[in-house]
């Protein structure tokens, strides 16, 4: 799994099983208890179509302001890997998140996610694998901020 | 936590399709140890003196390199906080889905707890 030039990877292990964890992504009633909310914010709708080219649509309210969640899902392979296309203003190109789920052989699961956070920016003359966070927080580095 | 795009503005696209090129980046490391002159930034590249310039100036456009004129030469150094700007617009995306892996986790480990205790009640 690569991402393009500018992305961010995060990975969780859950005790919880694959299925489990994949099926989360997709479930309307509970979503709004954990993906994008916050400590401080208050789930205002959670509208989620978990098919192929369904959308979600995820609004959370943050003080004064409603902290919109746009997406589609792209791929759904159950419970391996899901892609989705996601913005937080629905007048901006989309990125890419991939979610990939590994069954743990003592049980469990490794979620690993990657987000393509700039497609425009790529120039994809530089395929390297290394993080974009890694190469700006080494040039932060070399400079002693 | 403020995650719009347009918000995080021009001079963001202009940082990041400037590092986004890996000549752009190798010529950030060298200046990051000492100012360089044009020809200097040309030389391990196998590049001609215009196409390092005209990297320098996608460099300079993205405020990542500030620009000397000294009598003939063109001193070049390097300008720290546009790439601090950049690993913080980064690291929010990245803190926004750790959060929510974390909250997805608690919500699980709670159903697990809260079938559990069903199971107790039941026996």
């Amino acid at each position: 799994m690569t991402g393009g030039p500018i992305h961010i990877r995060v990975s969780r292990r859950f005790t919880a099983s694959a299925e489990r964890v994949f099926d989360a992504w997709l479930d309307e009633t509970t979503a709004g208890r954990w993906w994008f909310a916050t400590p401080a914010g208050k789930m205002q709708s959670v509208k989620i179509d978990g098919r192929v080219g369904g959308k979600f649509h995820i609004v959370e309210r943050r003080g004064d302001d409603d902290a919109e969640h746009f997406g589609t899902f792209i791929e759904l392979d159950r419970p391996r890997r899901i892609v989705l296309d996601f913005a937080t203003d629905a007048h901006h190109p989309p990125t890419r998140v991939t979610i990939e789920i590994a069954a743990l052989r003592e049980g469990g699961c490794e979620l690993t996610l990657s987000h393509d956070i700039a497609p425009e920016w790529a120039e994809y003359k530089d395929r390297t694998n290394q993080g974009w966070t890694m190469i700006l927080e080494s040039l932060a580095k070399t400079l002693g901020g | 936590m403020v995650l719009d795009q347009s918000q995080a503005g021009a001079r963001l696209d202009a940082v990041f399709h400037a590092l986004a090129h890996p000549a752009r980046r190798a010529m950030l490391k060298r200046l990051s140890a000492a100012p360089q002159n044009i020809g200097e930034l040309a030389s391990p590249f196998a590049m001609t003196f215009a196409g390092a310039s005209k990297h320098v100036r996608v460099l300079e456009r993205a405020g990542l390199v500030k620009r000397k004129v000294e009598g003939r030469e063109h001193v070049c150094a390097i300008a720290p906080a546009p790439l601090k700007t950049a690993t913080d617009y980064l690291n929010r995306y990245e803190r926004l889905w750790a959060a929510s892996l974390d909250a997805l986790d608690a919500m699980l480990k709670e159903e697990d707890a809260a079938a559990r205790k069903r199971k107790r009640k039941s026996k």
